[in-house]
């Protein structure tokens, strides 16, 4: 026994290991990596939220250090405008007043009050003192100079005209100070008599803007990022790197387009985006932006941040939850591994265990200790298949011994029943003058047929073949019955139809099981050859005669024996001379099958019979049993066959057949028996090949004159002569021949005695040639090889008294 | 078989009935009997009643033509009766008993013995 466990399902998954590991991780992988991509999405958008605010809080801080020094300087400016209106001090007190304002805010580097004269008075007159530092003191000019005319300059002009304060956009003074200034320029106002205003000049203030790039230099900028503060573009603008970004930029020297950027950035405002990834080519690595738009003075603050440095603090989450993970992987690759070795091992284990296990040999050693799970559920369904098939070998075991003591028993039964038969080696029995030989084979170990032969006390011969209804056991212990009350009754001296009535009334008699037998039964008369035969049911037997014909005895049967109590069986009479044999069979012979449903039969039966080279009787069962074995060739035999050959040999007989013609030859005894036993065997021998009794007795009194004759010459003769009869039946006609090697003497040749005479005149003898010479057809002498032979021919014409005692029908 | 004998003498009668097979084994016995009869010479017919004999050869003939040769001489005779088929061929073959001695039946010799008495009373 082997067991295979074999996957009908993927391919390459010999293992539930490996079939787990799939499934789990299959299932597990694209949970965990998602969780993963969300972790790090979730960290990234987090950190990108914090550069925002970052940016935004960056801006906060820088609009509040610019505001804290442009507000005061815009309400100073504001206040002195304001102080021109009220006061309007003649325009040689302004240098006086714009020397307070370089003396109050240091940021400012110049400053003007200029003088509008479009609208003014008569004493209007265009004036512009400018003073700006210069070095540690400061220096004075004036603006109005004719090459200068500042009413049309921006400066002034856009203040004047909107009337109220305006910075101006952030500019590099190339010919003053060459430094980024801007410009803060309000407007003051005169009353007028009909109470309109009308502009009156302009304050302006200069603001150095170095103190913008030192304060943006100033300004933490936190860990990563670069930043700009910038003016809106003019077309240049001024720029103020915050914090460390000009040490930061050193290590992108060369890789950044600034004006790209702030491009971008303008980009960005316009589009109110306030932080975006910038566009490939502007920097080599993918890099974030953030613009904020300032309200003082409309400037903007540009936050640049690498997205590696920004998202390195998310990478090294992702690494870290990477390692976890590959922790984790293992320990579930781990986890698995164990819990599919918990099911495979002991799985595996169980199938070892049943695959171990042999023929007869259903020791099981399934795994131990038993577990709660389907393993041990399989284990113990395992374990109750072992207890059950052991239990099963044991009953089969116990069954095997009891089948082996039934079949020891058969087997004594079957010698029993053998014994019961009267010669249990193979050959021809030799009863008196008879000669018998049969054989039974049983189907089975015991069987249903029978056949018994035995001498009765007047020396004749009982013989019978039987078949019980059914085979095996039963139908063997209702043989054995019949056996012995065939032995029983026969003995007693019973004829056949008597002998099968008297067992059928033993037989018939509470036959509960309803079987039955069929029974030929006969007897012969070993001195006539006279057979007497009752048939209960059974085939009719066969006669082979001497040249070979073969015939069906065709008598009246009775019923079988154990069905009806009551019967009378009809008694059939028939003639078998020396060399012919009576065949005796059952059913086993006739219905053997060959396996295709083709009957052994009774013609095949005939042609064994015919074909064979003599009568001898064992020979005859041996063809016949070898036959029947041929035709069923490899096909079991299915039934019981027995055979019997019947035969009669009397002492000094010889028979032959020669080209259909039976001969016979008898040597008659030395002695006074010696005639009647010739006559006895050329009665029996005409008989039964139907010859008349006035034939025979003609045949009888040749016999006797011829012999007697002899008999007598004889007794002058020292050391006596040797005689033999020999008779032969061509058609028609009884040959008889009697050789004697006497001397030469043809008794044909005697004178006829004198029949006419007195009887005193009369010679007593000569009569018995006399007789010869009537009876027979024709007689001729010979003296053959130191033999005389007489051959004494009679036609075989049937008298009135001679009718064919065999009745026989022709077998086809 | 064999010959059996039956003697019924009524003298000067004798009827002798055979039964069986008179053949050279058998003839010595009714031999035998014919010697001791025989020598009585007040027998003057001597009966074979052959009603049970089935056989009959040359051996029993010639007790027969011995019984003639020893009653005839004296004036008596030998007649037979009741032959079966196959023993009145062999009588009838060898002719041992003269025409007229052969009887079908008893009352067919009855009927021939009135007729010679009457002959016989007739002539006298």
């Amino acid at each position: 026994m082997s067991v295979t466990i074999r996957s009908r399902q993927v391919v390459g998954f010999r293992t539930v290991r490996g079939r787990m590991l799939f499934w789990i991780l299959a299932v597990t992988m694209p949970i965990y990596a998602g969780a993963l991509y969300m972790s790090y999405r979730a960290t990234a958008q987090r950190l990108e939220a914090d550069a925002e605010r970052d940016a935004d809080d960056l801006a906060a801080r820088l609009a509040a250090g610019l505001d804290a020094v442009i507000r005061p300087i815009e309400g100073g400016i504001r206040t002195v405008a304001h102080q021109l209106e009220e006061v309007d001090p003649p325009p040689v007190q302004y240098p006086q007043r714009i020397r307070g304002i370089l003396a109050a805010w240091p940021e400012i580097y110049g400053s003007t009050v200029a003088v509008e004269t479009r609208h003014g008075g008569a004493n209007a007159r265009p004036f512009a003192p400018y003073l700006y530092r210069q070095g540690a003191g400061v220096s004075y000019s004036d603006l109005a100079r004719a090459s200068y005319g500042y009413q049309d300059l921006p400066w002034y002009r856009r203040a004047a005209d909107a009337g109220q304060p305006v910075w101006s956009l952030p500019y590099f003074d190339a010919g003053g100070g060459d430094i980024w200034m801007v410009t803060y320029s309000v407007p003051f106002f005169r009353k007028r008599a009909d109470a309109r205003r009308a502009i009156a000049g302009v304050v302006t203030a200069d603001l150095d803007l170095n103190w913008v790039t030192a304060r943006a230099a100033h300004v933490s900028l936190g860990p990563i990022g670069m930043g700009w503060l910038s003016s809106p573009p003019n077309p240049r603008s001024f720029v103020a790197p915050i914090g460390a970004t000009t040490e930061r930029l050193g290590r992108f020297a060369g890789s950044i387009n600034e004006d790209a950027i702030r491009d971008f950035g303008e980009g960005m405002l316009q589009r109110k985006t306030t932080f975006e990834l910038l566009p490939g080519g502007v920097t080599k690595a993918p890099t974030y932006l953030a613009a904020r738009h300032l309200e003082t003075l409309d400037w903007r603050l540009m936050l640049m941040v690498p997205r590696d440095e920004l998202m390195s603090e998310a990478r090294a989450l992702l690494n870290r939850q990477l390692a976890l993970g590959a922790i984790g992987l293992v320990g579930l690759i781990a986890a698995i591994m164990l819990v599919a070795s918990g099911i495979a091992g002991p799985v595996r284990a169980l199938a070892e265990a049943v695959g171990k296990a042999r023929e007869g040999d259903f020791d099981l050693h399934l795994p131990e200790p038993r577990r709660r799970d389907e393993v041990g559920v399989l284990a113990d369904a395992l374990r109750r298949m072992r207890d059950s098939l052991q239990r099963h070998i044991d009953l089969r075991a116990a069954s095997l011994a009891e089948q082996a003591r039934l079949e020891h028993e058969l087997a004594i039964a079957a010698s029993i029943q053998q014994s019961m038969l009267p010669r249990r080696e193979p050959g021809t029995a030799q009863l008196g003058t008879a000669r018998i030989a049969a054989a039974l084979r049983p189907a089975r170990q015991v069987g249903g047929d029978l056949y018994d032969y035995f001498e009765l006390r007047d020396g004749n011969l009982l013989f019978a073949v039987g078949d019980v209804s059914d085979k095996g056991i039963p139908a063997a212990l209702f043989m054995a019955r019949v056996s012995a009350l065939l032995r029983e009754l026969g003995g007693a001296g019973e004829l056949p139809d008597r002998l099968l009535a008297g067992v059928n009334g033993r037989l018939a008699d509470g036959n509960d099981a309803a079987m039955f037998v069929t029974v030929g039964c006969g007897v012969l008369d070993v001195h006539t050859g006279r057979i007497r035969y009752a048939s209960a049911g059974h085939d009719p037997p066969l006669l082979r005669t001497l040249e070979g014909t073969v015939t069906q005895l065709t008598m009246e049967t009775g019923p079988a024996i154990g069905i009806d109590a009551g019967v009378q069986y009809p008694l059939g009479e028939a003639f078998i001379a020396p060399g012919d044999t009576l065949v005796l069979f059952t059913d086993g012979v006739t219905e053997a099958d060959a396996g295709d449903g083709s009957l052994f039969g009774l013609d095949r039966l005939s042609t064994v019979l015919r074909d064979a080279p003599e009568g001898e009787p064992h020979a005859l069962v041996q063809g016949v049993v070898d036959a029947v074995a041929a035709h069923e060739s490899a096909f079991h035999a299915s039934d019981d066959l027995t055979v019997m050959a019947v035969g009669l040999s009397p002492s000094g007989v010889t028979a032959r057949s020669e080209a259909g013609v039976p001969h016979w030859l008898i040597v008659p005894e030395a002695s006074a028996a010696g005639l009647e036993q010739t006559q006895r065997c050329l009665r029996t021998i005409l008989t039964a090949r139907g010859v008349g009794p006035g034939r025979i007795g003609d045949a009888e009194l040749i016999a006797e004159e011829l012999l007697t004759n002899l008999t007598r010459a004889a007794q002058g003769q020292a050391g006596g002569i040797q005689v033999s009869l020999a008779c032969a039946l061509p058609p028609g006609e009884i040959a008889l021949t009697v050789r004697d090697n006497g001397p030469a003497f043809d008794p044909l040749a005697l004178p006829t005695p004198q029949l006419d005479g007195a009887i005193a005149d009369r010679e007593v003898g000569g009569l018995g040639i006399l007789l010869v010479r009537q009876l027979a057809d024709s007689c001729r002498y010979a003296r053959i090889d130191g033999l005389n032979v007489l051959d004494v021919r009679l036609n075989r014409v049937t008298d009135s008294h001679g009718v064919p005692t065999n009745v026989t029908q022709d077998c086809p | 078989m064999s010959l059996k004998i039956a003697l019924d003498e009524q003298s000067p009668l004798l009827t002798i009935t055979l039964s069986g097979r008179l053949d050279s084994n058998t003839a010595p016995e009714l031999d035998e009997v014919l010697n001791g009869v025989l020598t009585n010479t007040m027998i003057t017919r001597l009966t074979f009643d052959l009603g049970q004999l089935v056989y009959l050869s040359s051996a029993g003939v010639r007790c027969f033509v011995r019984a003639r040769k020893a009653i005839e001489p004296r004036g008596g005779n030998v007649v037979i009766v009741n032959p079966q088929p196959a023993v009145r061929k062999v009588l009838d073959i060898v002719k041992a008993i003269p025409p007229g001695g052969v009887f079908e039946s008893v009352a067919e010799l009855d009927a021939y013995l009135d007729h010679m008495q009457r002959k016989v009373r007739e002539g006298t």
